[in-house]
């Protein structure tokens, strides 16, 4: 399998106040293609950030990243916008659809910010999406008039309709009762075996086993890299142990 | 209890966030003052009773011919008086420029002849001896004058003994009979009052004269049946001389006017109508951006409005606790103007007294008042129900709901955001049509201010006067007149040269050799009346001669043209010699041009270019007219130099009455530029004030939105958005606005700038009207572009990851 993200010594601190937060230590990371990565640790202990990091939503403070071979630490802003509406699809807690736009126009949000496609291509690749995840019939409709789960439903969706090269999804079931949170979660397993690299932060371990690699942080290190064997018949070479 | 709990609370946040409570209170007080400002001048020029007893029911009695505004004349006035039976007082005066002569020098003063029913008729008595009697008005009565406090205090210190002396008036020796009380200046800003004799008052239709009446309604009629039954009487006695004597036809009718009113030339509403819905623009932009700022911290506290609803609070407990605030806030401010207008109008009174105090009208005294007080009161309660009320009140009925539930972040955005967008559009259009406005009325000022007027006025003076027809029937008797009167003047050392011009109005011209389809193919040319040399008020001979006396009836007719009028028809040609006929009173006359002068401005093209109309000068010796200009110009300073006009006035004729007093020719002008000046900095001022509202407001309205936003901004980068696309995104909005904003005021300018073009007979040129609309869209385009691009300039420089995790 070819590698996909390469991250070495990533390091993210903020500064508030005067208060310095570490809160990603030297992580090093390898993530190939097709892989269904989950990540869990205690609250504050830096999954969230190292999810923004990953997606390009901020910058680290020190380290490299690697995304298919490329170099994209030292991007400027608009090139890290570019490659988010072409090769990243995000999935948040608190779903963040627009509430101003219909479902139709929020899953066909990345796409605008695209050059070069026309009306029907983005229309039938939206009304693809939708149908995936089976939200066709509420296409018109807006995020409020929606349940949580179809609220995320539609916002995984969203994160589908660029292809990306990897979904990063930050606790998705986290808002969810266990029925919708089940839904969501087979849309994502069903994704990765029709190939799609996914990255999901969770707290809840039934949820992380899913997942063929569990990664654990605690404090902004990545302390444990675990295969799940009864998810993945073919073993993959041991993943490097990236304990900084 | 609650209510105090409350103000506590509204406190205590205009403490801790002592930016935002200073520039609401700085945008408030503008905002509050100026239209403060604007209602209680003019209700104090133009709505208050006169100071006097009985000021409410004192009526000046006047007449609408056609809709336009007119004064009665003497005849109308001799027959109504004697048909009429609504009123219960009826008389009339006549306000004249008057010649006081102490020894070797003089002074001029405003001063009026009355009639026996004057001084009952504004229920004031003398404070030294009496006031005038009918038989003061007995033609062969002696000379009697009434002065007033003022000319007893200055001219004669107070002298406790002043009755019975004499003065001398018009170079007449009068008795001074009375004096009235201090301020007591009535119609206007008399000093000096003498009785009206029957012979100014012409009873015969054909040589009747204009004189201003009095008037007062018996009671128990209304204002609309006085009017109604009076305009009858006059309008049945026009119709009799329209026939008889052939003219203009039309209805007439009587107006009832205060004097404050008539002062105004009835066109009093207008005016304050106008001037007030601009200063309540500037209100109501001020209200938009106090409302827009007390939205923002409502919206701030949109949660905490919905756990407290949530906790069972009535929505009109949270309405009054989230206005309060606003209440406060809006008090302060209205307490703040009050003073300050105050303040503004005290210094105004202090200022408009000092620069022509005898020419002011005694009711002319600003300041605050009762009327103001209570407008302020009524703008205060406005602002409150505009800019703390609706916002509030649409805070606290938010659906608790969806903001509790918070599961799409501000499922108040979209409401919000189409207020906020209606508010940039509103703001857009008022600023817009404030600035159009604006810039034309402070063009028209500046224009006037900096007029080449292609003449020299430095120490001249002037005079104005017309000979009574009865006296001087014949042009021959006139012209003896004015060569007798400006030999005189002449003759004095201090006098370089005399003139006198009369504008004879634009006269058909005739070119030998063109052919004009009809006679309104023919080109007017403004032409003056001359006798002596132009030069004496700067308008210099370029070519060929001045008039001399021999250029009277019975030679050849003769013309000077302006160079302009040279090169426009005769270009490259030498024109003396040439000859072209003219329509003066209607004869067609053949002239000879015998000079060349240069270009001068005259009142039909006020606002053209110096070259872009032409004159004609004809010798007054061939075309005579009794009323004349004089002009005459002295060497060394003007100190007492109108004496010089008065001795020779006296002896030529001591009973001409003069139109104005002598005075140097400049100070009309000078006031006019004053007043230009002061007129053009005014509207400067607050359009710039608008201006600023405007960008301080639409900035607020635009960070507002954006802030409200931010999540959203996160979200959209998120998923690829570049900076650009953001920002885009937003301007593209505002452009909407301002587009729609802008295409309105336009809409209104483009009506207003018809009607004004109509009014002031299309002296400005068309592109000028494209100047200035062009000029503020593209200017208030870049403002308020800037205004919206800041906000979202810096609210896009956050990173995506911080700008998701934003409230
Ligand atoms: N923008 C920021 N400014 C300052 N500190 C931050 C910022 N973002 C995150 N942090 C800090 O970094 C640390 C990691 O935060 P992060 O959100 O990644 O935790 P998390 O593992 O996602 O926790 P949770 O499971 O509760 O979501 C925390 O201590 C947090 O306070
Ligand atoms: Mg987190």
């Amino acid at each position: 399998m070819t590698t996909l993200i390469e991250l070495t010594g990533i390091s993210k601190t903020f500064l508030t106040e005067e208060i310095e937060t570490r809160a990603i230590d030297s992580v090093n990371l390898v993530i190939k293609k097709g892989e269904y990565i989950s990540l869990s640790g205690q609250s504050g202990c830096g999954k969230s950030t190292l999810l923004s990091l990953l997606g390009l939503l901020d910058s680290s403070t020190h380290g490299s990243y690697k995304l298919e071979g490329v170099d994209v630490s030292s991007l400027s802003r608009d090139q890290r916008a570019k490659i988010r509406s072409e090769q990243i699809g995000f999935v948040f807690q608190s779903f963040n659809l627009i509430s101003d736009l219909t479902v139709f126009e929020n899953v066909m949000l990345p796409l605008t910010y695209q050059s070069g496609l026309t009306k029907s291509v983005i229309e039938t690749k939206v009304q693809q999406v939708l149908e995936k995840v089976e939200m066709s019939h509420r296409k018109d409709h807006f995020p409020s008039q929606l349940s949580g789960g179809q609220q995320q439903r539609v916002a995984v969706a969203r994160a589908l309709v660029n292809d990306p090269a990897i979904i990063l999804a930050d606790e998705p079931t986290g808002n969810l009762d266990s029925k919708n949170a089940e839904t969501v979660l087979t849309l994502l397993d069903k994704l990765h075996q029709e190939g799609s690299t996914i990255c999901m932060v969770t707290h809840d371990p039934a949820s992380a086993k899913r997942a063929e690699r569990c990664l654990e942080m605690f404090d902004g290190r990545l302390i444990a890299d675990n295969i799940n064997v009864k998810n993945n018949a073919t073993a993959m070479p041991t993943p490097e142990l990236a304990v900084g | 209890m609650s209510t105090f709990i409350d103000i506590k609370y509204a406190l205590r946040l205009l403490f801790k966030a002592p930016k935002f409570t200073a520039m609401t209170l700085a945008v408030l007080i503008g905002g509050l003052s100026i239209s403060l400002f604007t209602f209680s001048f003019l209700y104090s020029t133009m709505y208050k009773d006169i100071p006097l007893p009985n000021g409410d029911t004192m009526l000046s009695v006047n007449a609408e011919f056609n809709g336009a505004f007119q004064i009665l004349n003497s005849y109308e006035f001799s027959v109504i008086k004697d048909q009429q039976t609504v009123l219960s007082e009826f008389g009339v005066y006549d306000k004249n420029d008057f010649r006081l002569s102490f020894d070797d020098s003089g002074k001029n003063v405003f001063g009026t002849y009355v009639d026996e029913g004057f001084f009952t008729f504004s229920s004031t008595k003398a404070i030294q001896g009496r006031t005038l009697q009918k038989a003061d008005m007995a033609a062969n009565a002696a000379p009697v004058a009434v002065i007033s406090s003022q000319l007893w205090k200055n001219d004669y210190s107070s002298n406790k003994n002043i009755i019975g002396k004499t003065i001398i008036v018009n170079d007449i020796v009068t008795e001074i009979i009375g004096v009235m009380p201090q301020g007591y200046r009535f119609p206007g800003s008399s000093h000096l009052w003498l009785p009206i004799k029957s012979s100014m008052i012409k009873t015969s239709p054909k040589n009747a004269n204009i004189v201003y009446l009095y008037g007062r309604i018996k009671p128990g009629i209304s204002k609309a049946k006085a009017e109604q039954t009076l305009s009858q009487q006059l309008n049945a006695l026009y119709q009799q001389s329209v026939t008889q004597y052939n003219l203009e036809k039309g209805t007439k009718s009587v107006q009832l006017l205060t004097f404050p009113f008539a002062q105004m030339g009835g066109q009093g509403t207008i005016i304050f109508t106008f001037l007030n819905v601009i200063a309540g623009m500037i209100l109501l932009l001020a209200c938009i951006n106090v409302g827009n700022l007390l939205l923002a911290r409502a919206i701030e506290r949109q949660k905490e409005t919905a756990i407290r609803a949530a906790l069972g609070a009535s929505s009109h407990r949270l309405v009054s606790q989230l206005m309060w605030e606003g209440i406060i806030i809006t008090v302060l401010g209205g307490v703040l103007s009050v003073l300050l207008v105050g303040a503004a109008l005290h210094y105004t009174n202090i200022i408009l007294h000092s620069w022509n105090a005898d020419a002011l009208v005694f009711w002319w005294q600003w300041g605050m008042d009762k009327e103001t007080l209570l407008m302020a009161i009524a703008f205060t309660l406005v602002t409150i129900f505009l800019s703390s009320f609706l916002p509030a009140w649409r805070s606290a009925n938010q659906d608790i709901n969806t903001t509790l539930r918070d599961g799409t972040r501000g499922a108040q955005g979209k409401k919000a955001g189409r207020l906020s967008r209606y508010l940039v559009t509103t703001q857009v259009f008022l600023v817009a049509i404030l600035m159009l406005i604006g810039s034309m009325s402070a063009y028209v000022s500046h224009k006037f201010v900096n007029l080449e007027m292609g003449d020299d006025y430095s120490n001249v003076m002037t005079a104005r006067m017309d000979l009574p027809s009865n006296k001087y029937p014949e042009a021959q008797q006139q012209i003896a007149f004015y060569q007798r009167l400006m030999a005189d003047i002449k003759n004095h050392p201090k006098v370089v040269d005399v003139v006198t011009n009369n504008w004879l109005g634009s006269l058909s011209l005739t070119l030998d050799g063109v052919d004009y389809t009809d006679e309104n193919s023919k080109p007017t040319v403004d032409t003056i009346s001359v006798i002596g040399s132009t030069d004496t008020v700067g308008v210099d001979l370029v070519d060929g001669r001045f008039f001399d006396h021999q250029d009277k009836a019975g030679n050849r007719k003769v013309a000077i043209i302006s160079q302009s009028m040279a090169n426009r028809y005769w270009p490259g040609e030498a024109v003396v010699g040439k000859s072209f006929t003219l329509k003066v009173n209607d004869n067609n006359e053949k002239l000879f041009i015998v000079g060349v002068v240069t270009n001068r401005m005259n009142p039909a093209t006020m606002l053209g270019k110096l070259n872009s109309a032409d004159e004609i000068y004809i010798s007054a010796l061939q075309f005579m007219t009794s009323y004349q200009i004089l002009y005459y110009r002295i060497s060394g300073n003007l100190i007492n130099s109108e004496e010089i006009f008065y001795q020779a006035l006296y002896k030529t004729d001591r009973t001409i009455d003069l139109f104005y007093a002598v005075q140097p020719a400049e100070k009309n002008r000078g006031l006019m530029r004053d007043t230009m000046q002061l007129t053009s900095n005014l509207t400067f001022t607050t359009g710039f004030f608008a201006l600023m509202l405007a960008l301080v407001g639409i900035y607020g309205l635009t960070a507002n939105s954006v802030a409200q936003r931010t999540h959203e901004i996160g979200i959209r980068r998120a998923v690829g958005a570049t900076d650009k696309s953001i920002v885009q995104m937003f301007l593209k909005q505002g452009a909407k606005q301002l587009i729609i904003g802008l295409g309105l005021a336009l809409i209104i300018f483009v009506l207003i700038a018809f009607g004004f073009n109509k009014m002031s007979e299309g002296i400005f040129p068309a592109y000028l009207y494209l100047v200035i609309g062009a000029t503020v869209v593209i200017g208030l385009s870049v403002i308020v572009m800037l205004a919206i691009y800041a906000p979202t300039r810096r609210a896009v420089k956050m990173e995506p990851s911080s700008a998701l995790r934003y409230e």
